[in-house]
């Protein structure tokens, strides 16, 4: 039998052997990015790949996450490995979809390639013969909180409760016989190194907001409309208003898009929509601005006497990472790139529904450098494979290697340890408390 | 007997006999500006040429108003008023304003006092005064400028004042009870010399108090309620009411901060505003000043502080009676020929509001323009540059128009008395005003 040291440096191997048929995942799905919950081009090539590596799969979980399956050699606890199926939308991107605008602008292409690294890793390294319980495989969908209005569509389909892929998939029960978590998410070289620990994220709620004034000639008769243009320039204005009252260690964000401005320029716009995100580090934080955003935001209405309909959307919850999953993510990643090259974890003013997983299961969400440009810009690109993909393949395989050796004595005992913040139906009931429908009119 | 045009010729040649006086006052006042119902200075000046003009007043009506009663030596008739303004108005960068109080003659109401002096004199040479019949009465008013609202509340407050508005106050006082017609000329930067017709705006004032809570700037924003940034986003929100208003209505919708907070290093727990709305009718007068108050609100309701919007009735829209303005009239070409007067039509509003608009409603009154000023109303440069036409031309017309109103035994005052209709009784009016007075409470929190 082989050494726990001996198991690592096959998976290594095997992986390093394949390095680049994995990296060429990940240029793959690169040039061919989807949306969330329309990852189906995505979700057909996971398939394709897992069913190469032999892995039983599940699919369209969630529209259309892939759930794969690698068992040990006895039944035991089980870890998933998690990759992002979905891309941003940054129309100005080099990679981006011609038609529906959709790039990779988040690196979201490398996570798929890495997990899938894990698998073969494992698999071809014969490492998977030497753990008790299991490995899941999962491709989840749409972890960016994007197109709201078509999600919001699909919510109120039946298709989705939950506009975030893992949160739904929570729902669905699809996380019900995981035991723990990781993923690993790329990063910006900004020479700190090539990996940096895994932090904390702020959670966060998403609006729909729909302004109901009254059209009107806009040259003839603008005394007999209401401008529902203006009203959402006030609503903007006065959550402006409420920054200087944001507490620095609450790390509130609100930023607003417009999706609708009026739909002629000769006519007093009588519907206009934005979306927004209230973010902050604690649910406590989230549920506070929550409540003052709408009370900005009806102001906006109040002001030239239109309506507003807020629609609120439970979203992520700020992420907790697991220690002892971190400490031996943290030494398998010394053992790769050595001590120097590990930057320390922070906390990050996005958000990720890795976060709500945290809740209910430990989970690990570190980083891996490569990538240049600004997150969620035009000029986010990975320019260096082996750090995106190769390097964090291989430290989550050791990891893996790690807690489900030797009768999967390491996962067992994080298992005993752990004391997750929430159940699942606590989960789902603290998620549906955020999620509301009003309509305001000051008469 | 002497004829109508030989009373005129008379009344004119005594005015310009003493024209250097006349002007003199003027240019006194102007070198002595005072806000309104503080006029003290000028209100004194007025008694001392009533006294030397032999004319009996009363003093201190609605605090600083001087009021005159001369009798015409031929019997009874209706009582003609001349009116002049007391007050000044507040432009700190004026030529000629005041070093502590930043009072300053914007507005040429000193050539009012000048140019209703003026006219009495023509009106007391005896000659002509005893061919009249009924009464005039000169009549100095203060507080035409509806400002310092804050300090005119406190008057309120300590029962000095009911109205904000000098002629308001003498109005609901009964000052104007046994006064059946009134007239006054303000000047103009206009290059002809006297207008007439036109009409003025209504308004209602806002006195607006947000209320937030003050906490330390840098070290706990979060613990405070910035009652600035409640007042500015209110203010945005007035202003993206503007494309609501209808021209016609010639709305105007403006104001002032007179408190910004306490300290740069605090969050503003209070902030105060002087507001103003205006609007050609009382209708749409009414809807847009609900439309500011909901902009108020709102931004009481944006940040979560509190508002409190105290509604002072304001002034009322002007109407000449077109008599009397007739009379005026004539009386204009005669002394200047046609091109000395514009005519404007009755419904041509000017945007600005006067409080003998107020009068206008309860009494028939003209409120013709003289001009000889180069400047913006209200601005720091509105000089009255020729005297003889902001004083001198006006006081003649004036004196001309009360001797064609009660000579003959009054014949032209008593067809105006019998013809015209006025909107409103005194008690009407009084109470139409105490309506509109109104203190709305709102908590954004709550809301």
């Amino acid at each position: 039998m082989l050494t726990i040291e001996e198991l690592r440096a096959k998976v290594c191997e095997a992986i390093d052997q394949r390095a680049e048929q994995i990296i060429g995942i990940a240029t793959h799905i690169l040039k061919n990015p989807e949306s969330g919950f329309r990852e189906e081009g995505t979700a057909r090539f996971v398939q394709q790949q897992m069913d190469a590596l032999g892995l039983p799969h599940r699919d369209s979980l969630a529209i259309t996450g892939v759930r794969g399956r690698l068992d040990g050699a006895v039944p035991g606890p089980s870890v998933a490995v998690i990759g992002e199926l979905d891309s941003m939308v940054v129309p100005a991107h080099p990679y981006a979809d011609s038609v529906s605008g959709a790039a990779h602008a988040c690196g979201h292409h490398c996570q798929i390639a890495m997990m899938l690294g894990v698998a073969s890793g494992l698999i071809h390294s014969g490492a998977a013969e030497a753990l008790t319980g299991r490995v899941d495989f999962f491709a989840v969908p749409a972890e960016e909180l994007i197109e709201v209005e078509y999600r919001k569509d699909l919510r109120s389909q039946g298709k989705l409760e939950f506009i975030g892929g893992k949160s739904e998939l929570v729902r669905l029960g699809e996380f019900d016989d995981v035991n723990m978590a990781m993923m690993t998410h790329t990063a910006i070289a900004d020479g700190k190194g090539k990996f940096k620990m895994p932090g904390t994220s702020n959670g966060l709620v998403v609006k729909h907001i729909q302004y109901l004034g009254h059209g009107a000639h806009a040259g003839g008769s603008p005394h007999k409309g209401v401008n529902a243009l203006n009203a959402a320039m006030l609503g903007l204005q006065a959550v402006h208003s409420l920054r200087e009252t944001f507490r620095g260690d609450d790390t509130i964000r609100v930023h607003p898009i417009i999706t609708r401005g009026g739909d002629a320029v000769s006519a007093v716009p009588s519907d206009v929509r934005m979306e927004t995100f209230v973010r902050g580090k604690t649910i406590e934080a989230v549920r506070k601005w929550d409540g003052r955003v709408d009370q900005a935001l009806r102001a906006g209405a109040m002001a030239v006497g239109a309506g507003v309909r807020i629609t609120t959307i439970p979203g992520y919850l700020p992420l907790e990472n697991n220690r002892e999953l971190s400490t031996l993510f943290r030494d398998r990643a010394i053992d790769l790139v050595g001590k120097g090259d590990i930057a320390a974890g922070e906390h990050l003013t996005g958000s990720t529904d890795m976060g709500d997983l945290s809740h209910i299961m430990p989970v690990i969400h570190p980083y891996t450098m490569g990538a240049t440009g600004v997150g969620h810009g035009a000029d986010y690109i990975i320019e260096d494979y082996t750090l995106a993909v190769i390097n964090p393949a291989k430290v989550m395989a050791m990891t893996v290697i790690d807690l489900l050796a030797n009768g999967a004595e390491k996962a067992k005992l994080i298992i005993d340890n752990s004391n997750p913040s929430m159940t699942r139906s606590a989960y789902l009931g603290t998620m549906r408390e955020f999620a509301r429908e009003e309509e305001f009119r000051y008469e | 007997m002497p004829t109508v045009d030989e009373l005129k010729q008379t009344a004119v040649a005594a005015i310009d006999q003493r024209k250097d006086e006349i002007v003199e006052i003027a240019k006194t006042v102007l070198a002595n500006p005072e806000t309104g119902f503080t006029e003290q200075k000028t209100a004194r000046l007025v008694q001392e040429k009533f006294k030397s003009l032999g004319i009996p007043f009363r003093s201190n009506l609605a605090i600083t108003g001087v009021k005159g009663v001369v009798e015409g030596g031929a019997g009874t008739g209706p009582s003609v008023s001349v009116i002049g303004e007391l007050d000044s108005l507040r432009v700190l960068e004026h030529p000629y304003h005041d070093e502590t109080t930043g009072a300053a003659h914007a507005c040429g109401h000193h050539a009012q006092i000048g140019n209703m002096l003026g006219a009495m004199i023509g009106i007391m040479v005896p000659d002509v005064l005893k061919a009249l019949s009924g009464r005039i009465i000169p009549f100095a008013v203060p507080a035409e400028e509806f400002i310092e609202v804050e300090r005119r509340m406190l008057l309120r407050d300590e029962g000095k004042i009911e109205f904000m508005g000098g002629k308001q106050e003498l109005i609901q006082m009964g000052e104007f009870g046994d006064i059946d017609m009134a007239m006054m000329c303000h000047t103009s930067s206009d290059r002809v010399p006297l207008t007439v017709g036109g009409t003025s705006n209504a308004h209602i004032v806002k006195y607006v108090e947000f209320i937030g809570r003050g906490s330390h700037a840098g070290g706990s924003p979060h613990l405070g309620i910035n009652a600035l940034n409640a007042a500015v986003f209110a203010l945005s929100a007035v202003n993206a009411n503007r494309e609501t208003f209808r021209d016609q209505d010639v709305v105007r919708v403006h104001g002032i901060i007179t408190h910004g907070g306490e300290a740069v290093s605090a969050v503003p727990a209070n902030v105060t505003l002087e507001w103003r709305v205006r609007s050609g009718n009382l209708q749409a007068l009414e809807m847009n000043s609900a439309k500011v108050d909901r902009s108020f609100k709102a931004g009481a309701m944006a940040v979560g502080a509190k508002v409190r919007i105290t509604n002072i009735p304001g002034y009322m829209p002007l109407r000449n009676d077109p008599i009397m303005q007739d009379v005026f009239k004539y009386n204009a070409i005669d002394l200047l020929g046609k091109a000395g007067l514009r005519v404007r039509n009755s419904g041509n509003n000017g945007g600005g509001s006067t409080d003998m608009g107020d009068l206008s409603q309860i009494i028939p009154v003209i409120h013709p323009y003289c001009g000889g000023a180069t400047g913006t109303g209200h601005g720091k440069d509105y000089l009255v540059q020729d005297y003889n036409v902001s004083v001198v031309n006006p006081a003649k017309a004036m004196a001309m128009t009360v001797i064609d109103l009660l000579a003959n035994g009054a014949e032209k005052a008593k067809e105006i008395v019998d013809k015209t209709e006025s909107p409103m009784t005194k008690d009407k009016y009084v109470n139409s005003q105490r309506n509109r007075a109104e203190v709305i409470e709102f908590d954004g929190a709550k809301a």
